[in-house]
């Protein structure tokens, strides 16, 4: 009779003899071998929402410390536009156990008021153009929710120049 | 939030919607731009002639594709009454939001360059819109 440490102490040797690996033991993902891949949906979404929580950081970075005035009341309203944005596409983000969300993105504009405005600007154009490559590949809901996004992009970046 | 309630189209249908919604739109034009004055109503009449070129960039693709473009209607029931400068501004921008809507449809058909030519319509329609209206929208085209 066997004792329960000769058959624990086994167990790798037959699957060693059996050529065996664990893969063959479990079905779906292989938990040896780490998490499974991402879908390439998914990492185009966590792409387009670091480039939108890079874009609330820019806006909240120009409107740290500015005074009151119109330009501080269009920046806080598209703010407030992008910050819709960023909810929408972080509710579409369905993330396996083991994977980290990105850290949080950081900016700063230091620069004068003008050059802020005109980087902000610069930011919604570049916005607006990467989110319409981005559509092949992806389903249709997140393909009409990035063009839609970078609709209100495009929108902002002509506010900006009016400035 | 999501995008058409129906489900998406085909290429040639999300076309066919789309080349609706300009039709309409060129008419309404009409009607906004007898209101308006000055800068306001040369830009009604840029924009207008846009929607026109839109209309016909459309009837030519669906024709590429084999569809038969549907000709516009006689008439348009309007969302509201327009006797006044303002009424005639805010139809413009209820116009461009149905523009808008249109396209978003193209974006979601499986073709790619469906996809980007319907995105980039909305950035233009958007635009219009957010003249019109004074202000820019988080979400344009989406219900």
């Amino acid at each position: 009779m066997p004792t329960r440490r000769l058959l624990i102490g086994a167990v790798p040797l037959l699957f060693a003899t059996a050529g065996c690996s664990s893969a063959d033991l479990f079905a779906g993902p292989d938990p040896l071998h780490g998490p499974p891949s991402l879908a390439p949906e998914t990492v185009v979404l966590s792409a387009a929402i670091t480039a939108e929580e890079r874009l609330v950081a820019l806006y909240r970075s120009v409107l740290a410390g500015r005074a009151a005035g119109r330009t501080t009341t269009l920046l806080t309203s598209l703010l407030s536009q992008h910050e819709a944005h960023l909810t929408q596409l972080k509710a579409r983000l369905v993330v396996p156990p083991g994977y980290h969300a990105s850290p949080s993105a950081s900016a700063s504009a230091s620069a004068g008021a003008a050059s802020a405005v005109a980087r902000l600007r610069a930011a919604e154009q570049a916005s607006a153009a990467a989110l319409t490559r981005q559509l092949t590949g992806v389903s249709p809901a997140l393909a009409q929710l990035f063009a839609s996004i970078a609709a209100s992009d495009a929108t902002h970046a002509t506010a900006l120049a009016a400035l | 939030m999501s995008g058409s309630a129906s489900g998406p189209l085909g290429g040639v249908d999300a076309l066919e919607r789309a080349l609706a919604a300009e039709n309409a739109a060129i008419f309404g034009y009409g009607v906004a731009g007898a209101h308006l004055s000055g800068a306001s109503r040369a830009t009604a009449v840029q924009y207008w002639t846009g929607h026109r070129q839109a209309r016909d960039t459309l009837t030519g693709m669906i024709t590429a594709r084999g569809g038969t473009p549907a000709a516009a209607a006689a008439y348009y029931r309007l969302p509201f009454a327009v006797n006044s400068a303002g009424a005639g501004m805010a139809l413009a921008a209820r116009l461009e939001d149905g523009v808008t809507a249109a396209y978003l449809d193209l974006v979601a058909v499986a073709d790619v360059q469906l996809r980007t030519f319907g995105a980039l319509a909305m950035q233009s329609a958007a635009g219009r819109a957010a003249y019109w209206r004074g202000a820019t929208e988080p979400f344009p085209g989406l219900p």
